[in-house]
């Protein structure tokens, strides 16, 4: 009966991931159907293996299959990343949004729009290349920073959630100075990327975050037991042999650079990584060989289908997808705020 | 037989000292009790034999070599901690948190082997959390959770096994179970068990050895009976005590106690 009750957990994490495939998999088809332009079923089917209409294909491949990739990706690098800085601070309200990493990506955008993309268009061959650059680099001063000050003959968990917390707010602030010495148009556009966009919708940037995901999250997941025994304290953790600093930094480096790509590309998307992983662990329990694979697709999907709500819900405005994650997430953030009193 | 000691031992956080020029030798396969007052630095001595806590100045010897120079893997393969109340993320089921236990044999993402999964099986019965092999840890008794702990480090295989208050928060079946599975795998397994302990007559009654602690410092150390006297007990603990051999164990047993500063009051 015991070997049975393993072979259940083995088996409902199989059910899970098959599920998770197969959901993706369908919002997948229907964002491909809806949008400005619909595409009836057949016709992407068609579209697909190389049989459709030369509009239907230039929608597809060049508009929508680029920022359907992208928001796959962004959505499972955010949800590893909250994954893996829940884990390392052992703090389940911990996320690259809240620790400060995307307000310093934000901020080195905002300081971007300002400084070199006065009243230019957004297609300026510039802004594409040099803002997700910007915006990596941000989050990783901001990482920097928060390490540092936080420092003190080794990393306390809690004090590196308290000096996020602070770095965060002193990002925050810096954004609003620039923002308000701006013109109305660049405002605006610094407003939609603090949000949360995919602004990024070609091939190019898909490229440039594919092999970073392809070789981070595997590498995360590679290390998943260093992440249990983490998230047992260093006390445990050191008592069964790990070097808990050294694994930490490695971890926490990880956790910043997939958020700060993926910010990079997706704006300030917040709460993605900090509900993700609690759904989870809710669903799969908190072992990381199970857990982190669950988020990653758990992320991808969430990411998805608030892009996919977000492009349709006022058809034709789009609502930035940053937007739709937070609506949808922040009653369940409230709910867990009362439940861990 | 590995064997633990220290030598001039300083221990301290910041500018405060806790722990002032300790010397100890371990005996090896026996039960070893370190009791004294809050604050006397018994903990702390504990973390620092356990490398969890860094020394100030002096050495510790885990099997004659200093343990700084040797790699924290290797010291996990010979010596296993449990914490004061250690805390498991919700959720964790036992035999997940018992295969924490083989953390020190794992290379890489490495999967649990047969020789880990024959360990893990061996763990959970001595430890009696067959049972709950499959329910989260948070969903457990005190007492069952404390097994539960003690079932990781003892899949750890190591010699050593170092205990901060095991007992903590258990009721009294619960304490007395947890202490005769230490002495069941001191006795069968010969590991040597190194607790700090706050009930006395626990400590005497399970420990072959026992160091009394006040101010960072060891006061009396020796078996149940060097240690456990009136004299010795009002040096580290500030009591007036009755001590009387117990007819069951033949160890001492401190029948009733008083403080010292209150004889005083109710002399005025």
């Amino acid at each position: 009966m015991m070997a049975k009750e393993k072979g259940v957990k083995k088996s409902r994490y199989t059910q899970l991931i098959i599920l998770l495939v197969v959901l993706i998999l369908v919002v997948f088809f229907v964002s491909l159907n809806l949008g400005a332009i619909r595409i009836a079923p057949l016709n992407v089917m068609k579209t697909l293996i190389g049989l459709g209409s030369s509009q239907d294909q230039l929608v597809l491949f060049d508009f929508r299959l680029p920022e359907i990739i992208l928001a796959l990706l962004i959505g499972a690098g955010l949800a590893v990343s909250g994954a893996v800085l829940q884990s390392v601070t052992r703090n389940e309200l911990a996320d690259p949004g809240i620790i400060g990493i995307n307000a310093g990506a934000g901020f080195a955008v905002v300081l971007f729009i300002f400084l070199f993309d006065k009243s230019m268009s957004s297609t300026n061959f510039l802004t594409i290349f040099a803002m997700p650059l910007f915006a990596l680099l941000g989050a990783l001063l901001a990482a920097f920073i928060i390490y540092t000050l936080a420092w003190k003959k080794g990393i306390s968990p809690v004090r590196l959630i308290l000096v996020g917390i602070g770095v965060n707010a002193g990002f925050g602030a810096g954004i609003t100075i620039f923002q308000l010495k701006m013109a109305p148009q660049d405002f605006t556009k610094a407003t939609v990327w603090l949000a949360g966009d995919i602004w990024a919708n070609n091939w190019l940037y898909v490229l440039s975050l594919l092999p970073w995901i392809i070789i981070l999250i595997p590498y995360v997941i590679y290390k998943a037991h260093s992440l249990n025994v983490l998230n047992l304290g260093d006390h445990l953790a050191i008592g069964l042999g790990t070097s808990v600093e050294r694994e930490r930094r490695l971890l926490l480096i990880l956790a910043v650079s997939l958020a700060g790509f993926c910010v990079a590309l997706g704006g300030g998307i917040a709460f993605l990584g900090l509900v993700t992983p609690h759904i989870a662990r809710r669903l799969i329990g908190p072992k990381h060989e199970l857990l982190l694979p669950v988020s990653t697709l758990l992320g991808a999907l969430l990411l998805l289908l608030a892009d996919t709500i977000g492009n349709n819900i006022f058809s034709p405005t789009e609502v930035p997808v940053g937007i739709v994650v937070a609506v949808l997430s922040a009653p369940y953030f409230i709910y867990l705020l009362m439940k861990t009193d | 037989m590995v064997t633990l000691s220290t030598q001039q031992l300083q221990v301290g956080y910041g500018d405060k000292v806790i722990i002032q020029d300790l010397s100890l030798h371990i005996p090896e396969g026996e039960i070893t009790c370190i009791i004294g007052p809050n604050g006397c630095g018994k903990s702390t001595l504990l973390k620092t034999l356990a490398r969890i806590q860094r020394a100030k100045s002096g050495s510790i010897f885990l099997d004659g070599k200093a343990i700084q120079d040797i790699p924290t893997k290797e010291i996990a393969k010979q010596m296993a901690i449990l914490p004061q109340t250690p805390g498991a993320p919700n959720g964790l089921t036992v035999y997940e948190l018992v295969s924490f236990g083989r953390s020190p044999y794992k290379k890489g993402y490495g999967k649990l082997t047969n020789k880990d999964r024959d360990v893990i099986e061996w763990a959970l019965e001595v430890t009696g959390t067959d049972e709950f092999r499959d329910q989260a840890i948070d969903a457990l008794s005190g007492g069952q959770r404390q097994r539960a702990w003690i079932a990781m480090a003892i899949a750890q295989e190591t010699e050593l096994l170092m205990l901060d208050e095991p007992t903590t928060y258990l009721d009294l079946a619960h304490q007395l179970e947890v202490l005769k599975l230490l002495e069941r795998l001191n006795k069968e397994e010969q590991r040597t068990i190194v607790m700090v302990i706050h009930d006395l007559n626990h400590a005497a009654r399970f420990s072959n050895y026992m160091v009394a602690m006040n101010s960072g410092a060891i006061i009396k150390e020796g078996t149940p009976f060097d240690v456990m006297t009136p004299e010795n007990l009002r040096h580290v603990f500030n009591i007036e005590a009755d001590i009387i051999q117990d007819p069951k164990s033949g160890k001492p047993v401190c029948l009733s106690y008083d403080l010292i500063e209150q004889k005083t009051l109710v002399k005025k």
